[in-house]
């Protein structure tokens, strides 16, 4: 990821005694250019996004009063002993983290498969792209809902289906199974077209001079086109890992963290604790503890997959 | 027979992919007492259409339509214009502190939405944004500027140098060829970007939820889900809320989607 | 290039339409705008049912007719979200100048310090507190001041389908907890529907039982939960409810479970066969199941009687009210007999004490509530109510679920909430 951005030196013949002068002129007022077209979308990322996270890290050492004028208590790095004692939140770890587990495989698995179908000489392949795709553009707030009426215990399509009667939402395992079925269900569409794209630019050369060589078509797939799809696989992965733990609004909607905070997540446990308790210092600090998670997980992942260090 | 079992499991995929939008579409024109009987019935026995008007009637659905998309053409058109311009300054410049507003890009993408929610309530009560459109709307740019800057950035940097430079050498200013040179090359890139940041708008919940109060500046996605709330038991009304939101979103992404391919192409995967 | 331009030209409406709220065609919260002074309203008025509707369509528009200076802008959010909205608007200081607020809220708003005292507000609030019920009056005290003044009253009696107690050879509906035991073995041997439903564990749902059996929350005084909530009466409440959900004579929804069919949808399909719910309910019935015959008895009595729990809500005035003139004007209207009676019409119980006589000539089902109401008891008003809930409703859920005794799960609750208590 960082690759392109050594290779962004100034291009020209070596500068010679005014012309160098000119050129530092030129350099001082080409730095005021990048700065003018920074500057406004700069200033309101600095001061809506780089503000709130300082101001977060400020909040999660106090007990604070969210009142207006209201005077808060310093109380250092309590609120993240009370995190990292407080069994509610290390259920929400693991449950966001069995979400993680349960949805990015089976996202990546089958979206790679659709799209590996869909790479074929298949008639109406747009169709059957646009097709696979429509969860993904659906609003989150509807899907949650007709999966919430889907996996209804009495009554739920899912049950008749199984022929079984399992009251999905009402218990921990069950519910999470339920957000990860809506999770992939939602999320197999994203993959497949990141896939899609990366299995069209995979050189037909390559595949062809495979075929000449006698490779059958599942070792063309597994040495020629799964390695030439390595970036690929680094991005999708790191994007629903971080996806994952980012899941809000169906657990919002479906169980509200509920019953007895068994289902809760760190974003549906953070969210409730500021706004439902009011607690803004506890929640900031569940915050600062959730996005360090993120960041060591994507810069493990990132490692894993040497991604950004090729180019081809 | 290889290519019949392609078109089966393709088929029986889409048939999965489907299912829970048949579902909301039967249900939307069932009547309160045939909701949630079994077996389940894709065409209902006594369609009706009370639902639809139930929408309509009870609730204020079109000013919510109205103010979706109100906020996401304010969104889409600022997102666009400040991470293009972010973007090209990113792909064609060094100046120092590069690395640094870089690196604060990269590392926001890895933040969670919801995570920023509590201090960026107080800093929006600071800023009188609470219950107002404007603070969906730049809150909205914040959010996915990261986003955005990121993806046009890879197109922007796989523009020549020498066309700019060309262009320069002309007496054009950096303004100019920003304008009729990046921008018209970037097309594809601003098309794909322009649908990213159009569905993310369009589906924002947590946000909206937390600072809109007046149910005239709500948008679709807290409406419906404070209409379930208000008519937890009502299913038929609440997906035919819920078809009128969606419908629309299917229409446009259909007619627009090869964009989200090509851009994709261009821009997402070039890290 | 022109095509540029269009567009230029519609993001620039757009733009300029979100910054001025000119498109929305209202003005900001509560101001006076030419002489009109608007008045913000938030509530929880159904809109499953008429309530709301009667609200917008027949009690506004009354009041301003009269004062035709004050425009109320009312708006409706459901219940389940009224409370954090609430919450949330404090912290952002966006509170609008009047809130229906759920009896158990008022101390904790109260605590936050962001209501006004009505009793300093009203132009005569001693008229007021000499035509309500004491009882939901009451609810509006902290620290010795009223914060607001009660709006409606109401309690939970027991709603059954008549249908499914006689595929079962039931006449009459369970009088007794021995009954509603009665009642689930007859119907877990047909196999076809459940004794009862209720869809959670908050002291809403419980209480009622608890008090039943002879059992209690707190102690009199208010200050402990250890001895009460815990004891042996409160346990066998709880454990009438565990056993039947067990016996699945109780549906998955009590433990707070989103996937089940909902209580009311349950009874009317005769899944369940009865229910607890309040006087709002009928119209409800009424328009989403019109062939449903809805029938009421009292809650089934246990060894402490038939005592059921006082709901209700409040009018409270906010501290940020600008209009505070305007809006103790509205608040005296809406207690005045012409508003609680249009209300009354559809399912808010009135708390006008002059009403009383004439209520069941309003609405016929208002004779068991308020025969029930004789009985019944408020939840202890604490600013940690919410709080003290949150604690009850998990601790017995897990009891539900056999991961503690109800026993255990009291014991654990009733500790946790003396903390609380303690920590004031």
């Amino acid at each position: 990821m960082t690759a392109t951005m050594h290779d962004v030196r100034p291009v020209g013949t070596r500068p010679t005694g005014r012309a160098r002068a000119a050129r530092r002129r030129s350099a001082k007022q080409k730095t005021l250019t990048a700065y003018a077209f920074l500057l406004p979308g700069l200033a309101l990322f600095v001061a809506l996004m780089v503000w709130p996270m300082v101001q977060a890290l400020r909040m999660s050492l106090y007990h604070w009063n969210i009142l207006p004028g209201a005077v808060s208590e310093f109380i250092a790095g309590d609120n993240y002993s009370r995190a990292l004692h407080d069994p509610v939140f290390w259920r929400g770890f693991v449950n966001s983290a069995a979400y993680a587990l349960m949805t990015v495989p089976t996202q990546m698995a089958l979206g790679l498969l659709v799209a590996v179908a869909l790479n074929r000489k298949v008639a109406g392949r747009t169709g059957w792209r646009t097709l696979y795709y429509l969860p993904v553009v659906t609003s989150w707030v509807v899907v949650s809902l007709v999966f919430k009426y889907l996996f209804n215990t009495d009554a739920g399509a899912v049950n008749w289906l199984l022929g079984v009667h399992i009251d999905w939402l009402g218990n921990r395992w069950p519910a999470l199974v339920a957000l990860s079925a809506l999770g992939v269900w939602k999320g197999v569409g994203w993959s497949m077209l990141v896939f899609l794209a990366a299995l069209q630019q995979v050189p037909r050369s390559l595949l062809e001079a495979a075929e000449v060589d006698g490779a059958g078509p599942a070792r063309r797939f597994w040495h020629v086109t799964l390695p030439q799809l390595r970036a690929a696989m680094a991005f999708v992965t790191v994007m629903l890992v971080i996806g994952g733990f980012n899941v809000f609004i169906s657990v919002f909607l479906m169980t509200g963290g509920g019953p007895a905070h068994q289902t809760e997540t760190l974003l549906s446990y953070l969210y409730n604790q500021a706004f439902t308790f009011l607690d803004f210092g506890y929640g900031s600090a569940i915050a600062y503890l959730v996005t360090m998670l993120i960041f060591g997980l994507s810069l493990v992942q990132m490692k894993l997959f040497r991604y950004g260090e090729e180019d081809q | 027979m290889k290519r019949a079992l392609l078109y089966l499991g393709l088929a029986l995929g889409a048939l999965v992919t489907i299912g829970p939008f048949l579902v909301m579409l039967s249900t939307s024109f069932t009547g309160q007492s045939y909701v949630l009987q079994l077996p389940p019935r894709l065409f209902p026995e006594h369609p009706t259409w009370s639902n639809y008007s139930d929408v309509f009637g009870l609730d204020n659905f079109a000013r919510y339509f109205l103010n979706s998309v109100l906020v996401a053409a304010g969104h889409v058109v600022l997102v666009l214009l400040l991470g293009s311009m972010m973007g090209y300054a990113f792909a064609h410049f060094d100046f120092p502190g590069k690395r640094l507003f870089f690196g604060l890009i990269l590392g926001a993408l890895m933040v969670p939405g919801v995570v920023l929610i509590v201090p960026q309530f107080l800093v929006a009560r600071d800023l009188h944004m609470l219950d107002s459109r404007i603070g969906l709307v730049l809150f909205y740019v914040a959010t996915q500027l990261a986003f955005i800057t990121f993806l046009l950035r890879g197109f922007f940097a796989s523009v020549p140098r020498e066309l700019a430079e060309a262009m320069e050498v002309d007496g054009a200013g950096a303004w100019r060829v920003y304008r009729s040179l990046m921008l018209p090359l970037a097309r594809p890139a601003l098309g794909t970007a322009a649908i990213f940041s159009f569905l993310f708008s369009w589906d924002e919940f947590a946000w909206a939820l937390t600072i809109i109060n007046d149910p005239g500046k709500r948008t679709l996605p807290i409406a419906i889900a404070l209409f379930q709330g208000q008519h937890s038991t009502a299913w038929g009304v609440v997906f035919a809320a819920s078809t009128v939101a969606v419908v629309p979103v299917l229409v446009i992404f259909v007619i627009f989607q090869r964009y989200l391919v090509a851009g994709l192409q261009a821009g997402a995967l070039k890290g | 290039m022109r095509s540029h331009r269009l567009r230029a030209a519609v993001a620039a409406t757009a733009a300029a339409c979100l910054l001025a709220t000119g498109c929305s065609g209202d003005s900001g919260s509560s101001g006076a705008t030419g002489g009109t002074k608007t008045i913000e309203f938030w509530h929880a008025y159904n809109e499953a049912g008429p309530e709301t509707k009667t609200l917008n369509e027949v009690v506004i528009p009354a009041f301003q007719k009269a004062h035709p200076d004050i425009k109320v802008k009312a708006v409706a959010l459901p219940y389940d979200d009224l409370h954090q909205k609430l919450l949330t608007s404090a912290a952002g200081g966006t509170l609008p100048c009047l809130v229906r607020s759920d009896i158990i809220w008022v101390p904790e708003l109260a605590k936050l310090g962001v209501l006004v005292p009505m009793d300093s507000q009203l132009a005569d609030f001693e008229a007021i507190k000499n035509k309500v019920y004491p009882g939901p009056l009451e609810t509006n005290k902290y620290n010795g001041k009223y914060y607001g003044v009660p709006l409606d009253t109401n309690t939970r009696v027991l709603m059954y389908n008549a249908k499914t107690l006689a595929s079962v050879g039931v006449t009459a509906p369970p009088a007794t907890f021995d009954d509603l035991r009665a009642l689930a073995g007859k119907l877990k041997a047909a196999g076809k529907s459940m004794a009862f439903a209720d869809n959670g564990t908050s002291g809403w749902n419980l209480l009622p039982w608890i008090w039943s059996a002879g059992g209690d929350m707190l102690s009199p005084d208010g200050t402990k939960a250890s001895g009460y909530l815990n004891s042996a009466a409160s346990v066998a409440g709880v454990q009438l409810l565990v056993d039947l959900y067990r016996d699945k004579q109780v549906p998955a929804i009590i433990t707070g479970s989103q996937g089940g069919v909902e209580t009311s949808q349950g009874l009317a399909q005769g899944t369940y066969a009865t229910i607890l719910d309040g006087p709002w309910m009928f119209p409800i019935f009424e328009k989403q199941f019109p062939d449903f015959k809805l029938q009421t008895a009292k809650v089934p009595a246990g060894p402490g009687g038939s005592i059921s729990v006082v709901g209700g809500e409040d009018l409270v005035m906010t501290a940020s009210c600008k209009q505070k003139q305007a809006a103790a004007t509205f608040v005296e209207y809406m207690l005045s007999e012409e508003a609680q009676l249009a209300m009354a019409k559809v399912g808010q119980m009135p708390v006008l004490s002059t009403l009383g006589s004439q209520l069941t000539s309003v609405q016929s089902y208002y004779g068991i509530f308020a025969e029930q109401l004789r009985t019944a008891r408020p939840r202890p008003p604490h600013p940690q109510y919410t709080k003290m809930e949150d604690i009850l409703s998990t601790e017995v859920q897990k009891a539900f679920k056999g991961q503690q005794s109800v026993q255990a799960a009291l014991d654990s609750a009733a500790r946790q909430i003396d903390a609380i208590i303690a920590a004031g």
